[in-house]
């Protein structure tokens, strides 16, 4: 069925007001587990010993049944307690309409996103940092100039500051915004003493 | 509008809060280049290899309909283990992001979160083995290293990115059936230590911090993880 525009998240966000109600616990446990069960059945997949795939028909398979598992279950809101759904067009859409090429960082630190593909030759980009891991404020800027040393890395992917002016950042407190915007401005500190002011975090 | 990455965070599996909806906006409006990121759980609700995977795609796919996403920040992670490194949760990495750069035009990075701490060659073989799987499936962003499984506090550091980085290297046009024979031996040579995965060191242990550098100790560990790596099949 052809849609009538584009999903964005303002749609999103008004299919989470009128969407079908569901509890969080017959998603996670009853809707998520039954019908990724159903699909591995319907498209007949057991992945074997290969860790990269070389069987294009079972990839195919895996893709439909991943397209499959999108549409038909759509998305929970956990606020709201109501699934959110697309249909198949939509999708089809959003798929055939990604974000091209861009670039990540400024002047000769920055690098460009480009697809790749299975086999290509063309190395990653390399997002070096602690991904999330708890850093002390003392060693929050030494611990990310480590990364940005790194000829290997091309971008920064931050730590999680643990105090900011001796405090824990609380969420939902000031701390958590100071820590937060001065987590960014470490980072970008550690990047220019290590000679790459323009990584992109 | 910046050339930096603003992370959406989706809930597993196949769930999201108000909060992040209104984020998406944000960043649209200001023409933000954003990173959806997730991280689906092998044994988790989902359950096994392959109904993973089918969660997996459909998460991935769910970035670009409702996160207008630029790239989507993958992350398949072991319920017993915590890591991205074990056998089963490579294999869901793999077989994800060869479909979707099959199928789709969709760019995607893996996160990493090893068992063991920084300065042991356990650390950088678990790293080395995601690397080899991440290249070759077509990954386009390679992010962490979190070592330690990224909960204990300044375990971290720039030597386990440069693995990262090397192995990347090493392996980007790699036949296939290669690449699953050096994943085999690298994550063979160190899948029985999950539950006695060596702590490691701190930053602070093992690099000067005043300098930045890392010491000889871990220079010597990294060598040392490197020789294995070219036993296993790698050449740097």
């Amino acid at each position: 069925m052809t849609f009538t525009k584009s999903v964005t998240c303002f749609d999103f966000y008004d299919r989470a007001q009128k969407g079908e109600k569901c509890t969080q616990d017959d998603w996670d446990l009853m809707t998520i587990p039954m019908k990724a069960m159903e699909l591995k059945q319907k498209y007949n997949l057991d992945f074997g010993t290969e860790t990269v795939p070389t069987d294009k028909d079972q990839m195919e398979r895996l893709f439909k049944a991943g397209f499959d598992m999108l549409l038909d279950c759509g998305i929970y809101c956990t606020d709201t307690k109501r699934i959110v759904k697309y249909t198949e067009d939509e999708i089809w859409d959003a798929i055939n309409n990604p974000m091209p090429a861009f670039q990540l960082g400024t002047g000769r630190d920055s690098v460009q996103m480009k697809k790749r593909e299975v086999g290509d030759k063309r190395k990653p980009i390399v997002q070096g940092g602690p991904t999330g891991s708890p850093i002390s404020e003392d060693m929050f800027m030494p611990i990310h100039m480590s990364y940005a040393l790194e000829k290997e890395v091309d971008t920064i992917v931050n730590g999680v500051m643990m105090t900011v002016r001796g405090k824990p950042p609380i969420p939902g407190s000031p701390y958590e915004i100071l820590a937060a915007k001065s987590e960014t401005r470490l980072i970008r500190n550690a990047a220019s003493m290590a000679g790459r002011p323009g990584m992109a975090v | 509008m910046t050339s930096d990455s603003h992370e959406v965070s989706q809930l597993n599996e196949l769930k999201i809060d108000l909060d992040a909806i209104a984020v998406i906006a944000h960043y649209k409006g200001n023409s933000d280049i954003i990173m959806d990121e997730q991280m689906p759980i092998f044994g988790g609700y989902a359950g096994g290899i392959e109904e993973t995977t089918i969660v997996d795609i459909a998460t991935s796919l769910n970035s670009m309909v409702m996160s207008s996403a630029s790239w989507h920040l993958d992350g398949p992670v072991h319920i017993r283990w915590g890591s991205t490194n074990t056998r089963e949760t490579l294999q869901i990495a793999g077989w994800a992001c060869a479909t979707l750069s099959e199928f789709t035009d969709l760019m995607t990075g893996n996160q990493y979160y090893p068992c063991a701490g920084p300065c042991t060659e356990m650390c950088l073989l678990e790293a080395a083995a995601q690397s080899v799987t991440d290249t070759s499936s077509g990954r386009e962003i390679l992010s962490g290293v979190a070592a330690a499984k990224g909960v204990i506090t300044d375990k971290t550091t720039g030597m386990e990115a440069r693995m990262m980085g090397e192995v990347a290297r090493a392996t980007a046009g790699m036949d296939i059936d290669s690449v699953n024979a050096v994943v085999n031996n690298i994550v063979s040579s160190y899948e029985g230590n999950y539950a006695n995965a060596p702590e490691g060191k701190t930053f602070q242990e093992c690099y000067d911090v005043a300098t930045v550098t890392p010491t000889d100790e871990y220079v010597k560990v990294y060598e040392g993880a490197r020789r294995k790596l070219e036993e296993f099949g790698l050449t740097f």
